[in-house]
């Protein structure tokens, strides 16, 4: 990035050097993003223990049970969720186009989502396949937009999760699928996502 | 062959920084762009208020935890000047 003395203001430009201001401070304001890592992270590791926690007491009454710990973990992810994001806001110097885009993104994820649970629930069907189905989509689209390839990739995974999902109704395959697209759809491209948020946050 | 004149609020590298800046985020405040550009607080000041004298940029004074915040972005009219200006100097570059 080549370093650009603003303090002379006045000065007579080249065009070549216009350009140079330009690029550079284009340059600077892409650094200026919100931390997404967090997210996929917190999410990852919360759904993997909601799965774990589903698997272990599959066997008590489905209705209490099972439902408990996926509101649990779902109310306990929307709350620290919001807190983390607030905080970041009040930070935030800067609003941009592409943290906007995405917070609309999952915004419209959450809404898809409580809506399959409710119908899906409501005609006694696992909104598992679905709601995994959904998220490659959000996570696919997120990938896009910041294009960053692991979570391009694990967009597509839990899409071919989802699928899967839909054709077996063995509760142990299911379980390790939904964990697998977890670990290779959030956690992995969420930790690569916070060691390259650090490289661009200190270069 | 003739090429266009640069538009003389943008053609100063300040004011140019500043809306380079602008043009890439939705919104920017006072400390983001005095970080970015490495300008004085005084001369950013000064710059952004002939940019919003062209009508380039709008300024926003609020409070964020209750500490003064001036939010700066590009009105439509700046977004055109800029645009212009960016076609202009490719030209002088033969881009």
């Amino acid at each position: 990035m080549p370093e650009i003395n603003t303090k002379h203001m006045e000065k007579n430009m080249t065009p070549e050097e216009s350009l140079k201001v330009i690029e550079s401070m284009i340059g600077q304001a892409k650094r200026s993003f919100s931390s997404m890592s967090f997210y996929f992270l917190l999410w990852g590791v919360l759904l993997i223990c909601a799965m774990i926690t589903t698997y272990v007491l599959r066997d008590e009454p489905r209705s209490v049970s099972q439902g408990a710990v996926w509101a649990v973990a779902g109310i306990l992810g929307g709350v620290v969720s919001s807190v983390h994001g607030i905080r970041e806001g009040k930070r935030n110097r800067v609003s941009n186009p592409m943290d906007r885009v995405i917070g609309w993104l999952w915004s419209a994820f959450v809404i898809t989502m409580v809506i399959t649970i409710i119908v899906s629930v409501g005609h006694h069907r696992d909104p598992g396949p679905m709601i995994t189905l959904i998220t490659g989509f959000a996570t696919f689209l997120t990938g896009q937009i910041l294009r960053f390839r692991p979570l391009i990739i694990g967009g597509i995974l839990f899409w071919a999760i989802g699928a899967a999902m839909h054709f077996t109704h063995d509760v142990l395959i299911t379980s390790v699928l939904y964990c697998c697209a977890m670990l290779f759809g959030y956690i992995v491209p969420g930790l690569m996502l916070k060691h390259q948020e650090n490289v661009l946050r200190t270069t | 062959m003739s090429f266009a004149p640069l538009d003389p609020v943008l053609h100063s590298q300040l004011r140019l920084a500043v809306m380079s800046l602008l043009m890439a985020v939705d919104e920017g405040d006072f400390t983001f762009l005095l970080e970015r550009t490495g300008a004085t607080r005084g001369n950013l000041s000064v710059q952004i208020t002939k940019l919003k004298e062209a009508g380039y940029i709008t300024v926003k004074k609020t409070f964020k935890e209750n500490y003064p915040n001036t939010l700066c972005r590009t009105t439509p009219k700046g977004v055109k000047a800029f645009e212009e200006y960016v076609r202009s100097i490719k030209g002088y570059l033969g881009k």
